[in-house]
């Protein structure tokens, strides 16, 4: 009895412990070192408590934070529901929710600290800046992707293509793939003499995600198709001159039509997955990490990091023979289609792409901002950044006789592993980061742009593949258009961010609305032709012209803003 | 008469004294102190937390920032319930909440009572208590779990199109998931997986206290099982479904959120969303946190809930039935 009383009383205060612990963010946890929090609109992986990179960097900062993501709920939802319960972390990064925390005056102004940390202010030039400024002249967050340190030294393609297997193109004899006529042709060709994996599940020749906000893998292919970059919410037509920009609705075009028909055809060919129009992502992801789906059409970013850790994993079938997916050749490379033969593409949009509609951020709930900034400047020291994305030397990586960072191969399958991950790196992914040129000058930012690290981190089958292409990498792989980014490049940093409070915002959701019913509709349609003109019906009822105009009234604005600045 | 006369008189003066009964004084009071202390408790924590939070109706008719407050926000009139009104989607949703809220009502009442009364009549203890287990524990999944479930059972590779395929009615997968017509079906059930076997306790609760006597003298006078079921259970329980029925019918609106909310997809956007739904869309959104139209959604959702309950209640006094009030 007194054994239970002392266990009850225990408990008590336990839960009281905790309910403190919890109330009062941001203090120390008794070894000198400050807790913060952070929280991404995103989908992301929790790191292990006591993380052992994560302890490092707290020991030399002073600040070790626990970071947290979406689960569930999109990115809107959350943030909008953070800003309703007042309950802030210390850092937060919303997505395209940034906007709402501003206006709702919940974020704390860089200016005095961008001043005071160097290594921040760095990070972009005084033209740059002025792009985060909002409506106060203030700027309150700041993106941390796609910024190259001295000089550019890319080797992914992160945006969008038609991915294939590597395997498929080994197997055609490394073609030359250009079309959607072509693409479709050889993935039947493949699936037809190759019906099944190792362990006897068929093979799924083409799936396409359609999830929420993300049936754009469905939605915008004609906007590339036709050769334009990712402006992602409408074409910027240049035939004019570059001081004439025209907005043009990648909907309603002849290409539009032309690919939705074609994926039509194939549907009924039993060529694409029959559940693409009502999987979720994780079953889409699930579906890939299988290597079963030969091709597909996405951003690098929303599927490759999560089917790395299967690819590389050892399966074995029934009977006893085991096999690994990437030596199979399932890694996916991009193929940049066009409408016609011959053209010309920009898939891959080359330098930085500066999205100043979302980034990290200081909340107003944060009771040091001070630290909080500091933190964020000890982010881009070498040393720390070294730790993030490289890891502890001799255990993560070595050093060769000229200083060149490298991994072994048990290093490289450690990085690979979730396990590993979760509870050795911390990479603190959403914080400010460097790509490109190491501060050395001789070694990478990131291991993934190291030359050597790159080469030896590929598969057997997908180095073949790009030499058979004469491709050092990805970006050369995809043979895009060079061509110099526009002033309004990219216009998804502004549709993105459209309210509900214009004509053109309401018009913007409506025809979300509109085509998440029916695209997937025309593209399982039995009768294309009728679906099809209802299709058309239905959208232009929804009047899509008011946001043309908006989109129109933008391109123009960041043309002017960039001729008075002198940078257009 | 005479004794109906003096009754009646008996009773006016009763009234009267009632009606000429002291004022609550001091002494009133002190006498009873206690009692309303305790009931104080109640009626400011009712004050507090159901009455006050009210004020924010007043959103409904502001254009609301949160930064602006209640206070400083712009008052907009009715635009709100206008912008709602006119929307050809909200009317959808009104319709697919009214829908998929009436099915469930109608199918999960009749099958808990099936259920309970069917479970009655199991003569075997254990095997009882084994079924009555296991029906209700579905309904400490959470709606994720049970998603997930019905998800994986009716993709084209699932156990539903496996067995369709096995059997021949079928000669190729069918998208269950992506069908708008099998949409509300599929929730319903979905409930009814869920839910039947918790809501079939209430009901078994109260068929144990039915007069065993009542059964007893029926089966003098012949009845058999099921004449005994549908003469004697059903009646005594008319007063429990009645009260429950009243009280479901104010959540009828409340159809659900988290089921359409995961189960819907793009194809069948058109029947899934649910008034829930829709200000999820669009009044927190990440480009516009909009808690004007949320709130103008809400109170409608109020208003209709309200008067679902008033006319059901008027209806089980107009029948003479058990009543909520």
């Amino acid at each position: 009895m007194k054994a239970k009383k002392l266990f009850s009383l225990a408990l008590a205060g336990v839960m009281a412990a905790s309910v403190v612990a919890c109330s009062v963010p941001g203090k120390g946890s008794g070894d000198g070192i400050v807790d913060m929090t952070f929280f991404a609109a995103m989908a992301g992986k929790e790191k292990d408590d006591g993380n052992e990179i994560k302890e490092l960097i707290a020991q030399k900062t002073g600040v070790r934070v626990k970071e947290s993501w979406l689960t569930g709920q999109d990115a809107g939802e959350a943030i909008g529901s953070i800003i309703a319960s007042g309950k802030l972390p210390d850092f937060i990064d919303g997505g395209d929710g940034c906007i709402q925390l501003y206006e709702n005056h919940l974020l704390v102004a860089w200016d005095d600290y961008l001043e005071k940390y160097p290594n921040l202010k760095e990070m972009y030039t005084p033209e740059e800046w002025d792009k985060f400024r909002q409506s106060d002249g203030k700027i309150y967050w700041a993106n941390v992707f796609g910024n190259h340190y001295k000089q550019d030294t890319t080797t992914g393609h992160n945006g969008e293509a038609f991915w294939i297997q590597v395997r498929v193109l080994e197997w055609a004899n490394y073609p030359k793939i250009e079309t959607l006529d072509q693409y479709f042709d050889l993935l039947e060709k493949y699936a037809a003499a190759n019906p099944t994996m190792p362990d006897g599940t068929p093979v799924i020749p083409y799936t396409c995600l359609c999830e929420d906000w993300k049936y754009y893998c469905l939605e915008n292919a004609p906007m590339f198709l036709d050769g334009y970059p990712n402006d992602g919410c409408v074409i910027v037509d240049v035939s004019a001159g570059a001081d004439n920009p025209k907005v043009v609705d990648y909907n309603t075009t002849s290409t539009a039509k032309m690919y939705f028909q074609k994926l039509n055809e194939e549907y009924a060919k039993g060529a694409i997955d029959p559940d693409f129009a009502t999987q979720t992502y994780d079953e889409y992801i699930a579906k890939l990490s299988t290597g079963r789906v030969l091709g597909l059409c996405d951003q690098y970013w929303d599927f490759a990091y999560n089917i790395m850790g299967p690819f590389a994993q050892t399966q074995t079938t029934t009977d006893g023979t085991s096999y690994r997916l990437d030596e199979m050749g399932c890694d996916y490379v991009p193929l940049g289609l066009v409408a016609e033969a011959g053209m010309e593409q920009q898939w891959h949009s080359y330098g930085d792409e500066l999205n100043q509609a979302s980034g990290i951020a200081v909340t107003t709930s944060c009771s040091n901002p001070d630290l909080a900034f500091s933190f964020l400047s000890a982010m881009l020291d070498q040393e720390i950044h070294d730790l993030r994305f490289w890891g502890i030397k001799d255990v993560d990586y070595l050093v060769d006789e000229n200083g060149l960072y490298y991994r072994n191969d048990q290093m490289r399958e450690n990085w690979k592993s979730d396990s590993y991950k979760a509870k050795h790196t911390c990479e603190y992914s959403y914080f400010p980061q460097w790509n490109g040129l190491s501060k050395d000058g001789k070694n990478c930012m990131q291991p993934a742009e190291q030359p050597s690290e790159f080469l030896a981190g590929l598969a057997a089958p997908l180095k073949k593949c790009f030499e058979a292409y004469g491709a050092g990498n990805y970006n050369d792989f995809i043979g895009s258009k060079y061509c110099d980014q526009y002033a309004w490049y990219p216009l998804w940093s502004w549709s993105n961010g459209v309210s509900n409070e214009t004509p053109g915002g309401i018009a913007w959701q409506k025809m979300g609305e509109v085509k998440h019913m029916w695209l997937p509709k025309v593209v399982m349609s039995t009768d294309f032709e009728t679906d099809w003109a209802a299709y058309q019906q239905a959208y232009n009822d929804v009047n899509p012209q008011a946001f043309l105009d908006e989109a129109q009234a933008e391109v123009d604005a960041r043309l002017a803003t960039a001729k008075a600045n002198g940078t257009a | 008469m005479e004794n109906t006369v003096s009754q009646q008189e008996k009773l006016k003066q009763l009234t009267e004294k009632e009606l000429n009964k002291p004022k609550f004084t001091a002494k009133e009071f002190k006498r009873q102190w206690v009692l309303i202390a305790i009931s104080a408790v109640y009626v400011i924590y009712g004050i507090i937390f159901y009455y006050l939070p009210l004020i924010g109706w007043i959103m409904a008719f502001q254009n609301f920032k949160y930064y602006d407050g209640i206070a400083g926000s712009k008052f907009v009139g009715l635009d709100k319930f206008k912008f709602l009104f006119s929307d050809k989607t909200f009317l959808l949703v009104i319709r697919n909440t009214f829908a998929m809220g009436a099915l469930n009502l109608f199918f999960s009442t009749v099958m808990a009572i099936v259920f309970a009364i069917l479970l009655n009549e199991v003569r075997n203890r254990h095997f009882k208590k084994t079924i009555q287990t296991i029906s209700y524990l579905p309904h400490f999944l959470s709606w994720i779990i049970v998603v997930a479930i019905v998800h994986d059972a009716l993709t084209s590779t699932g156990i539903i199109n496996e067995l369709l395929l096995k059997f021949g009615i079928v000669d190729k997968a069918y998208p269950f998931l992506g069908d708008p017509n099998m949409f509300w079906g599929i929730v319903t059930f979905s409930h009814l997986w869920k839910e039947t076997g918790w809501n079939a306790i209430i009901y078994l609760a109260a068929i144990t206290a039915i007069d065993p006597c009542l059964y007893e003298s029926a089966a003098i006078d012949g009845a058999g099982r099921f004449q005994k079921m549908w003469y004697i259970t059903l009646p005594s329980l008319r007063p429990t479904i009645i009260i429950l029925l009243i009280m479901n019918m104010g959540n009828v609106l409340n159809a659900g959120f988290e089921l359409q909310y995961l189960l819907g997809n793009g194809l069948v956007q058109s029947v899934s969303k649910t008034i829930d739904i829709y200000v999820l869309d669009w009044a927190l959104n990440a480009r516009n946190t909009d808690y004007s139209l949320g709130t103008a959604a809400g109170i409608f959702k109020t208003a209709v809930s309200l008067a679902l309950i008033f006319l059901t209640n008027t209806i089980a006094k107009k029948t003479g039935d058990e009543r909520l009030f």
